[in-house]
């Protein structure tokens, strides 16, 4: 098994999501400890030692983010957890609000009192009904408890809970951008400066969390930055909820320790690739990270490269080799030229062609793009194009040159990170297949079609 | 005062600023298409970028100045992105250059070539988008040449807050439009949008493939449309290209009124009633002096006024306040003493105008009340008994409420039923075929030149004046 459970410990039954089984299980313990027992600094001091990471894709030191607010300093401080989860992937964030929305209520309260917040919000994306429903029945449940309101607990400490529903835009899951859909705007992410946590919603200095970052707070407050960090790695501390989905045995959503052995994770843990295939490759953390192929995944079993039979391209941005086992934690997926992302793990099946997935991807982002910076306004739609023809047959031969360009001119030029983690997305596919996109424009078809039956895949 | 480093040169920058400002302050250029120095920061064009040794490259427009900073504005890292952000504007971008209105003075145009200067390296067929779709009876759009800048959006929102614009949908099939309740039709300041645009997206039906903007000519004016005396300039055919072939009227013919960027009085902006002078200066003009209804050459009209002001023992005079500075004060020095004279207002509000707001429309619909007044008083028009001459300069008094039997020397522009019941008209020259100067409500002086040549069969009023008071014999 793929190591300790913090976050998904219990049996999840018809009835596990209420309060009264939460706080069975010790729910709210926590909150009443932070809140009697801890001074604010000392909360936030608490999550810094943790080393708990962001778990909303760009992994960034919560205590970094929460030491930026003063909570004394008189002014008004808001808390938005992100419960957009739109990262294709990704489904990690909506088990903790249908199976444990009272955990996640909880942590805003505890972060809320940290970071001297009186009104905090969730935003939670638009197509989550069930999720939505639990966490709004947990939120009206809170309040009859007395968990929200004036002085809870009788400490002083007043908060209250808005629960802002999204309409179905992935940018709006960006930081900057969920502010500005909460304040009622269309959804457009922000230039920095200012950093959220300097001017965010309705210019007020406001952190914003990731659900399943959040998820983790009650376990440290209760058990102490120490204990927390006896799970993970050193670098990497705690656990981490990952959502497997794609050609594989049992989909779903698994909380693994930093330092899992992601080949084990697959094969062992999830049953492997769905009908027995060979693994192609990974998209380990949503599809902005840069797919990963099954040799970098084992270079250990697969030597580098060792399966590249007809693949053997050198890749443009090849990471450093490494012929350790590929494992959880950020430096490992870091030394592989990826990351651990938002945690949605998408397992590609030997026979799958990769100028599809890019066409899918590019689809997604083409569609999400929110149009308001230019490169990732026209480059979306152009790598789209591009792709489209490729499927069509009417590829031309500087395609695969020009979608590098068109990645590469998206890197680091936008207002937020969409246009770059399509790019990244494209490259990472490029660098590792594109011979199949050379063998695709030259042919006119997939180098798969009519070759393997792909069962199961949709 | 943080002191940075362009392109190696010190320049003391503002606090607060940015470095596209202190750039643009100390002569570096910057290239912008969103920027815009009277609207907020969107930063979303991406063309601005800079190198800041040892960062990465990032927008000038959101980027904070830092003591000690060493930007540079030309590097080659910063020559491809801005080459790469050009590939990327003109991806979907129609090139229509040769039928939009704004070549010629188009942000696009001249970054294409200072920036990109190649063809395209699409092979893509470009994205399709409304074109000529109507934001209001005064703006069109063609989306296809919308660069997506947002400026026009923020204008509404931000300075004439009728917030009447937005964008519709996403990535690239972003639209411009503006909300369905019609605030955008009511919103008095719309046309602004149409220079701001830093395309030829935006666009007026009334200049619609009339004029190439290098054929015309533009001369600095002062909009008398109220009495904040926005300063304007005033488009027309220039005379070196005149045309001799088309219709001659074309070359004495407003084509468009712009602002004249103006920080003590309107800043970068007008409203719509100042872009449509030439509904005000074209209306039928007055040229023929008369004589009660009868034609007759401007010298016998002169003298026939003349002698009625020497006859005169208790001469009234209503005075314009569309009069220049310089003619109020001619009128003085000739008539003031002998004349007891009142200031008329030649407009009021018409009915469905704005009245007044608290960006630029004043209530008092004339350019010159202020000047008229300090020389004039603010009294009424009062007429006394015996009043025995009254002389009516410019337009927009009831002949029906003044004195009956009491002869009228009138002084009119325009071809208005009134001019025909005066014992003497004289017809005058309008604000486009002279200079002078308006005071406005603050007590701001400004300049007018004249666009057009004033017809033979006209006079100026400031020479009349003079003219009248000296005693008859030959015509001015
Ligand atoms: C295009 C885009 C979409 C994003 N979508 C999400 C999302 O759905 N959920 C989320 O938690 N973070 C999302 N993020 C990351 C957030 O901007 C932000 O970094 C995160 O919520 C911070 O929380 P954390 O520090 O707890 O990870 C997205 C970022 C980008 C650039
Ligand atoms: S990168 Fe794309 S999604 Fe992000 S702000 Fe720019 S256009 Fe919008
Ligand atoms: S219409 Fe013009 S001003 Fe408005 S967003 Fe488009 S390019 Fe910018
Ligand atoms: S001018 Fe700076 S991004 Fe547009």
């Amino acid at each position: 098994m793929s190591g300790g459970k913090l976050i998904t410990g219990f049996a999840v039954t018809a009835t596990s999501h209420t309060l009264g089984e939460y706080r069975a299980r010790g729910g709210y313990q926590a909150l009443e400890r932070a809140l009697l027992g801890m001074k604010p600094e000392e909360v936030t001091g608490e999550i810094t030692a943790s080393g708990l990471q962001g778990r909303g894709g760009a992994a960034f030191p919560v205590g970094r983010k929460w030491s930026v607010i003063r909570p004394d300093d008189g002014e008004t401080h808001y808390l938005c957890a992100n419960a957009d989860e739109g990262e294709p992937g990704t489904f990690k964030d909506r088990w903790v609000l249908e199976n444990a929305p009272h955990l996640l209520l909880e942590a805003m309260l505890i972060a809320s009192y940290a970071l001297g917040v009186r009104h905090s919000f969730v935003y939670i994306r638009g197509e989550f009904d069930l999720a939505y429903r639990r966490l709004a029945g947990a939120v009206e449940e809170a309040y009859g408890a007395g968990l929200f309101g004036k002085d809870i607990f009788g400490s002083g400490f007043s908060c209250d809970v808005f629960v802002v529903r999204g309409a179905g835009s992935y940018v709006c899951g960006e930081a900057s951008a969920l502010i500005t859909s909460i304040e009622g705007k269309k959804g457009y992410p922000r230039n920095r400066p200012p950093r959220l946590t300097v001017r965010g919603l309705y210019q007020k200095p406001t952190v914003i969390n990731n659900v399943e970052t959040l998820a983790n707070i009650p376990w440290i407050i209760a058990h102490g930055a120490q204990a927390y960090r006896t799970f993970g790695t050193t670098k990497s501390p705690g656990t981490r909820l990952v959502s497997v989905s794609g050609h594989v045995t049992r989909p779903g959503v698994y909380e693994v320790e930093h330092g899992y052995p992601v080949g084990r994770f697959i094969h062992e843990d999830c049953g492997g690739v769905l009908g027995g295939r060979a693994l192609k490759a990974v998209i380990p953390g949503g599809i902005s990270t840069k797919v990963l192929t099954a040799s970098e995944i084992e270079p250990h079993r697969l030597g580098h490269f060792g399966d590249c039979e007809d693949r053997r391209v050198l890749p443009q941005s090849a990471g450093i080799p490494h012929l350790e086992p590929l494992v959880f934690e950020g430096e490992s997926l870091q030394a592989a030229g990826s990351s651990l992302g938002s945690g949605g793990m998408i397992v590609i099946a030997e026979g799958t062609c990769m100028v599809r997935v890019l066409q899918v991807m590019l689809r997604f982002y083409h569609h999400e793009s929110c149009g308001q910076c230019t490169p990732c306004r026209e480059g979306m739609g152009w790598l789209h194009r591009i792709v489209d023809r490729i499927v069509s047959g009417r590829g031309r031969p500087e395609d695969v040159d020009r979608l590098y360009e068109i990645s590469r001119a998206n890197d680091g030029t936008t207002i937020c990170g969409l246009g770059d983690a399509a790019g990244y997305a494209t490259v990472g596919i490029l660098d590792k297949f594109r011979c199949e996109f050379e063998y695709f424009i030259a042919h006119g078809r997939s180098r798969y079609d009519g070759c393997l039956e792909c069962l199961g895949s949709s | 005062m943080p002191r940075i480093f362009i392109n190696g040169h010190p320049v003391e920058a503002e606090k607060g600023q940015t470095v596209l400002q202190a750039a643009l302050a100390h002569g570096f250029f910057i290239p912008y298409f969103c920027w815009h120095p009277a609207l907020s920061v969107s930063g979303n064009c991406r063309i601005c970028a800079v190198e800041v040794e040892g960062e990465d490259l990032d927008i000038a427009c959101n980027m904070p100045v830092r003591e000690g900073m060493r930007v540079l504005t030309d590097s080659e890292a910063v020559q491809a992105w801005r080459k790469r952000m050009m590939q990327f504007i003109t991806l979907n971008h129609p090139v229509d250059c040769g039928i939009c209105d704004k070549a010629g003075e188009c942000t696009l145009q001249d970054y294409h070539y200072e920036y990109n200067g190649e063809p395209s390296v699409s092979r893509e067929p470009k994205v399709h988008a409304t074109k000529f779709f109507r934001l209001s009876a005064r703006v069109l759009i063609d989306n296809e040449r919308c660069i997506l800048c947002s400026r026009c959006v923020r204008f509404t929102h931000e300075v004439s807050r009728s917030r009447a614009l937005g964008i519709q949908n996403r990535a690239d099939s972003s639209l411009v439009r503006a909300s369905e309740d019609g605030r955008f039709e009511d919103d008095p300041y719309s046309d602004n949008v149409i220079d701001l645009c830093p395309v030829g997206a935006l666009f007026s039906p009334s200049l619609l493939y009339r004029h190439r903007v290098w054929y015309l000519q533009a001369t600095p004016s002062v909009c008398p449309g109220c009495a904040r005396g926005c300063t304007v300039r005033i488009w027309h055919r220039r005379p070196d290209w005149a045309l001799h072939a088309l219709d001659g009227r074309q070359n004495e013919a407003i084509a468009r009124v712009t602002p004249r960027e103006n920080p003590a009085v309107n800043g970068p902006w007008i409203c719509n009633k100042g872009r449509d002078l030439a509904r005000i200066f074209e209306r039928p003009r007055a040229t023929q002096a008369m004589l009660k209804g009868e034609p007759v050459a401007l010298g016998t009209a002169v003298d026939a006024a003349r002698r009625l002001l020497e006859g005169a023992r208790r001469p009234v005079a209503l005075v314009s306040n569309w009069g220049s500075n310089e003619e109020l004060e001619a009128f003085q020095r000739a008539l003031g003493g002998r004349v007891r004279a009142f200031v008329k207002e030649d407009f009021s509000p018409a009915p469905g105008e704005p009245v007044e707001d608290d960006l630029l429309i004043r209530a008092d619909k004339n350019p010159n009340t202020a000047a008229a007044r300090a020389l004039f008083g603010d009294a009424p028009p009062a007429f006394e008994d015996g009043t025995d001459l009254l002389l009516v300069w410019g337009e927009g008094l009831d002949f029906s409420r003044l004195p009956t039997r009491v002869p009228i020397i009138c002084l009119n522009a325009y071809l208005q039923p009134e001019n025909g019941h005066a014992d003497v008209f004289l017809p005058v020259s309008v604000q486009t075929e002279r200079a002078g100067h308006y005071t406005n409500f603050q007590g701001v002086v400004s300049a007018f030149e004249p666009c057009f040549a004033k017809r033979d069969s006209v006079a100026h009023a400031e020479s009349l004046f003079a003219a009248l008071a000296s005693p008859p014999g030959p015509s001015p």
